[in-house]
This record gives structure tokens, C-alpha cells and sequence, in this order.
């Protein structure tokens, strides 16, 4: 079969006109789509870990939420054992109270010096002196005791007891005492 | 044998020539082709518009969950700091040097030939409580040195059990110049000062190297 010029121009047309079907399709229509889809797909694969993470925080938390309070009680028990207001106002008459009901009748307390709580926000720590001028030896060991045992936020980081030469039956004891405090 | 002669030869050509014109085909060919395309193209749109759904719900969820989340976050970190207060708070309470059994188990060992004319301790450290004690006196006796040494040596022994590294010294041990009557008797006497080096608690160091 012999093709004269006008049908050859013609499959020259047709075969132009497929090209650019073709192209068009591919390159305007399907291909945008597809990458909007794939796009979109990512953005949804994405999404899915972050869901999980949130979710899994949530839970988290919530079961934190139930496991702290008893990990917090001795905080608010300590919490609840600190008068409000300063301490210099509270705390020299709770040690003569103290000490007058162990059977010491004169205690005086003078603060020396206070210190930042690094590792516990919210609390500071002030030095005192405890000067307790005539007690006798076994009392005022039944005393400490007492208070190492009544106020868990105060520890005894010096202790001096001089014997006195006039009264042999009492000594003159001095206490450095660290107390914690809110801030 | 008859001659014939087709006289329509050029009309049946053109029909013949429009039956197969190629632009004709390649319409028709074209146009089969773009139904396909088109159909492909609607599911694909069918297919995009089922993602864009899910990302539409996906990200309605992550919106609600994302907020919660963050605050979640900032309460749990809220929580953990209260919760390492709280553990330090223990910790320290725990970790308090107890003055009481000291003075307890020294009152135990001083004999009733020494006479403890001052006493002084004091703490240091945070983890790993350092104590120094000094103990003034005075020993009596016919050998107040020997009651003064065997005084320094049951400190040791007492607090040893109770203390790690348990050192006690004397800073100084000097015959008295005065005499003293015990058990009816004029006895001679010692003035002396004993050092009680003790620890107590855990080694932060130490326990760190153990981990390693």
C-alpha cells in the first residue's frame, strides 16, 4: 500500500496529536494528582507516630498523675510541719517550748545564717544557735533525741557541752541547728 | 470472455481512501485513549479523595490530641521536679546525722573513773557525713594514762560497729597536776583530749565508680 503526502501528513498529525495527549495527561492531570496524593500520604504516615506519641504521653501522664501523690506525701507532710510567716518568728519559741517540755527551762535560739536548697526548690535552709545555758548530761541527751526524732527537718550539725566547774551536776550545752524552711 | 469494465472504479477508491484515513484512525484511536486516561484519572481522583479524607481526620485528631499532649508534657515535668523534691526531701530527712545514739553509746563507755569536762562534734558533707568529735577530761586512777588509753580505745570499738572508718586519737594526754579522792583513795590524775573521726552514709563518688 503506497501512502500519497496528505495521508502521511495526516499520521503526522495523529501521531503529534497522541504526543500531546499523552504529554498533557501525564504532565497536567495525573502527575499533579499523583503528587498530591503521595504528599498527602506522607503527611497522614507522618501524622500516625506523632498521634502514638501523644497518645502515649497522655498515658503517661494520667499514670504519673495516680502514682504522685504517695510520692509526694512526705513533701506535704513536710510541707504541713513548717508554720507560715518568718521563721525567726517561730522558730526561737517552738525550741524553748520544746526544750521547756523535755525539762530544759532556759533555751535561746539566734539565727546564724541561711543557705539556698539547690536540690529542693521551694525550701531554704537558715542555721541557728541553739544555746541551752544549764542542763544536766542524760536530759539533754533524752532532749536530742526527742528533737531528732520530733522535727524531721532539722538536724543538729554541731553540739558543744561544757562541764562547769561550779556546779557539777550541770553543763552548758550549745546546738548549731539546720532547719528547712519554704522559701 | 466478456470484458468488464468497472466504471465506478474512482468512487469506490475514495470510499476505500476514507474508510482508512489515518487522521480518522488516530481520532478514534485518540479518543479510545482519553476515555481510558479519563477513567484512570477519576479513580486516581476517587483514590486521592479517600487520603485527603484520612489526612482530614488524622489531622483533626493530631489538633485535638496535640495541645492535650503538650500540656500533658508540661505536667509531667511539673510532676517529675515535685517528685525529685519529695525524693531529696526523703533523702534528706533519711540522711540526717543522728546526734542521740552517738551521745548514747559514749555515755555507755566512759568508765566511772573519767571525769568528760567538754564535748564537741561536728558534722560536715552531704552525702558522706564526716563527724569529728573532741572529748576533754580527766582520767583518774593509780595509771590514769592507761585509763585515759583503754577510754580511746573502747570509744573505737563502740562506735566501730555503728560508724565507718572509726579513728579515735589523742590530741593530747597529760599527767594533771592535781590528785583526786576515788574509792576513799588519793589518786593521781590525767588530762587528756581524744579525737573521734567517724563516717556515716553512702559515698556518692564511690557509688558512682561501683555503677561504672
Amino acid at each position: 500500500m503506497k501512502l500519497d503526502k496528505e495521508e502521511i501528513q495526516k499520521i503526522v498529525l495523529g501521531g503529534l496529536l497522541l504526543i500531546g495527549v499523552v504529554y498533557s495527561y501525564f504532565d497536567l492531570l495525573l502527575g499533579p494528582l499523583t503528587k498530591r496524593a503521595e504528599t498527602t500520604e506522607i503527611a497522614v504516615n507522618a501524622l500516625g507516630p506523632e498521634i502514638v506519641n501523644a497518645k502515649g504521653q497522655i498515658a503517661k501522664t494520667q499514670q504519673l498523675e495516680k502514682d504522685t501523690p504517695n510520692l509526694l506525701l512526705p513533701m506535704r507532710q513536710a510541707e504541713a510541719m513548717i508554720p507560715e510567716g518568718a521563721p525567726v518568728a517561730w522558730f526561737p519559741t517552738r525550741m524553748t517550748e520544746f526544750f521547756k517540755k523535755e525539762g530544759i527551762d532556759r533555751a535561746s535560739t539566734r539565727m546564724t545564717g541561711e543557705l539556698a536548697e539547690k536540690e529542693l526548690p521551694g525550701f531554704r535552709k537558715i542555721s541557728w544557735g541553739v544555746d541551752l545555758p544549764k542542763v544536766e548530761f542524760v536530759n539533754f541527751g533524752q532532749a536530742v533525741a526527742a528533737l531528732e526524732n520530733e522535727e524531721p527537718l532539722l538536724e543538729i550539725t554541731a553540739l558543744q557541752i561544757d562541764a562547769s566547774r561550779d556546779d557539777v551536776e550541770a553543763q552548758h550545752a550549745f546546738l548549731t541547728v539546720n532547719n528547712l524552711v519554704k522559701q | 470472455m466478456a470484458l468488464c469494465l468497472n466504471l465506478y472504479h474512482e468512487i469506490h477508491k475514495a470510499k476505500a481512501l476514507k474508510r482508512r484515513d489515518p487522521l480518522k484512525i488516530s481520532i478514534y484511536g485518540l479518543s479510545a485513549l482519553a476515555a481510558c486516561f479519563a477513567l484512570y484519572y477519576f479513580a486516581q481522583l476517587v483514590r486521592m479523595h479517600s487520603i485527603n479524607d484520612r489526612y482530614v481526620k488524622v489531622k483533626a485528631e493530631f489538633d485535638h490530641l496535640e495541645p492535650l499532649s503538650k500540656a500533658a508534657k508540661k505536667r509531667e515535668d511539673e510532676l517529675t521536679k515535685q517528685t525529685a523534691t519529695s525524693a531529696a526531701m526523703v533523702k534528706r530527712i533519711e540522711g540526717r546525722f543522728y546526734w542521740a545514739p552517738l551521745l548514747a553509746e559514749l555515755t555507755q563507755v566512759v568508765p566511772r573513773d573519767v571525769q568528760i569536762t567538754r564535748l564537741g562534734g561536728e558534722v560536715t558533707g552531704d552525702t558522706l557525713r564526716h563527724c569529728s568529735l573532741t572529748i576533754d577530761g580527766l582520767a583518774a586512777g593509780s595509771d590514769p594514762r592507761r585509763v585515759a588509753e583503754d577510754l580511746r580505745t573502747a570509744i573505737a570499738e563502740k562506735l566501730s560497729p555503728h560508724y565507718k572508718n572509726v579513728t579515735s586519737t589523742f590530741k593530747s594526754l597529760e599527767d594533771g597536776a592535781e590528785t583526786v579522792a576515788y574509792n576513799g583513795k588519793q589518786v593521781s590524775t590525767a588530762t587528756f583530749a581524744i579525737l573521734v573521726q567517724l563516717t556515716f552514709g553512702d559515698d556518692k563518688a564511690a557509688a558512682g565508680r561501683k555503677k561504672k
